[in-house]
């Protein structure tokens, strides 16, 4: 898939709650990066501020986004269903669910092909053998506690690395 | 169905599982259960264990391990969700006990609306070489494996299904069975999100 580039990816557990978010930033979100620091000055509120407001906003309008089309998807194809993506102009929502109710999210760019396999295997791979396996995190994870720790955050960049190899 | 579920355990079983010396289990599972004897007493006394404190720790120790033991379960059996409850009990006993502890119990007894059934071990690692404390109490009143019951109802809540799980026999209490009555409660609903004002 060179060339194609992923954006963020979430996890939601069976609370509906947030407990992991990583977003990828590519080249163009640099120039924004300084007119937002412009409108420092004026009194505005800080840009760090401002992104972690945005990114917490963004969880949740994604989460009611999938909850809304996964109750869609069962009650029109039965209650196994489940959507797998959906695309808009700009971006690609790729969607995993386990059987625990906890829930993958990517975001990619529109041309990237099906990743549930992916999910399935940032699931069973990482997610299950770094943070349900890890005696040091919590049973479950409010706020997030215990999700991103070294081992799963650099395995996940590393898997993800090695899927969206770099362009050029 | 209970085939396919036999199947499966065999193979996940025989192919992706690390395994330590059975031995080491039960004789870990055993220390832990005298500590718990030890520390867990009658307020006011000095040694005299209250059994059903240590018949709850368990529990809770158990529940703590289902909760995650699933996930990992689900991750290496690659199943879904059961259709029933009769699938669920088949998927306990020829997947879940199999691949965890290498033994099948067997799924019996089911109540006329099937929700509830018995697991009879026929044999439990855990109890090996076990004698339960000569004191006239022991006897009638400490479910020795009851960490069992606590590991099926954590991990059954995670795939939204609240059960109760209790010991009704023990052959290590002089029964001549061990059995396990596993009740169905409710469905859990999908949690719903916080409104936002």
């Amino acid at each position: 898939m060179a060339g194609a580039s992923v954006y963020s990816f979430y996890i939601f557990d069976r609370h509906t709650e947030c407990i992991y978010t990583k977003r990828w930033t590519g080249p163009q979100s640099i120039p924004q990066k300084s007119t937002a620091t412009n409108a420092l000055s004026n009194g505005a509120v800080p840009v760090s501020v401002k992104r972690a407001m945005k990114a917490e906003d963004d969880a949740k309008l994604i989460f009611g986004t999938i909850f809304s089309l996964r109750r869609m998807a069962r009650q029109l194809g039965g209650k196994d269903d489940q959507f797998l993506s959906y695309r808009t102009g700009e971006y690609k929502l790729h969607y995993f669910e386990t059987p625990t109710e906890l829930k993958l999210v990517m975001l990619t760019d529109t041309r990237v092909g099906n990743m549930r396999t992916v999910l399935y295997q940032i699931w069973a791979t990482l997610y299950v053998e770094y943070v349900v396996k890890s005696p040091l995190a919590p049973t479950e994870h409010p706020r997030g506690v215990g999700v991103a720790n070294e081992l799963f955050e650099g395995g996940l960049e590393k898997f993800i690395d090695s899927i969206f190899t770099p362009a050029q | 169905m209970a085939t396919k579920a036999a199947r499966i355990g065999e193979e996940v079983w025989k192919s992706r599982v690390d395994k330590i010396n059975a031995e080491v289990v039960t004789l870990t599972y055993g220390t832990i259960v005298a500590q718990l004897c030890r520390d867990l007493t009658v307020p006011n006394t000095i040694n005299k264990t209250d059994y059903n404190a240590v018949n709850k720790e368990l529990d809770r120790m158990g529940y703590n391990m289902g909760l995650r033991l699933i996930e990992d379960f689900l991750a290496k059996t690659g199943t879904g969700q059961c259709s029933n409850f009769r699938e669920t009990a088949e998927m306990i006993s020829k997947v879940g006990f199999k691949v965890f502890i290498n033994i099948t119990p067997n799924v019996s007894n089911w109540s006329k609306d099937s929700d509830s059934f018995h697991l009879v071990f026929e044999e439990n690692p855990l109890a090996d070489f076990v004698e339960l404390p000569d004191d006239g109490r022991a006897q009638d009143e400490l479910w020795y494996s009851n960490i069992l019951c606590g590991v099926i109802r954590g991990a059954m809540e995670m795939v939204q299904m609240q059960i109760e799980a209790r010991f009704v026999s023990d052959v290590l209490r002089g029964d001549d069975t061990t059995e396990m009555r596993v009740t169905l409660i409710r469905i859990i609903e999908d949690e719903m999100p916080p409104d936002d004002e």
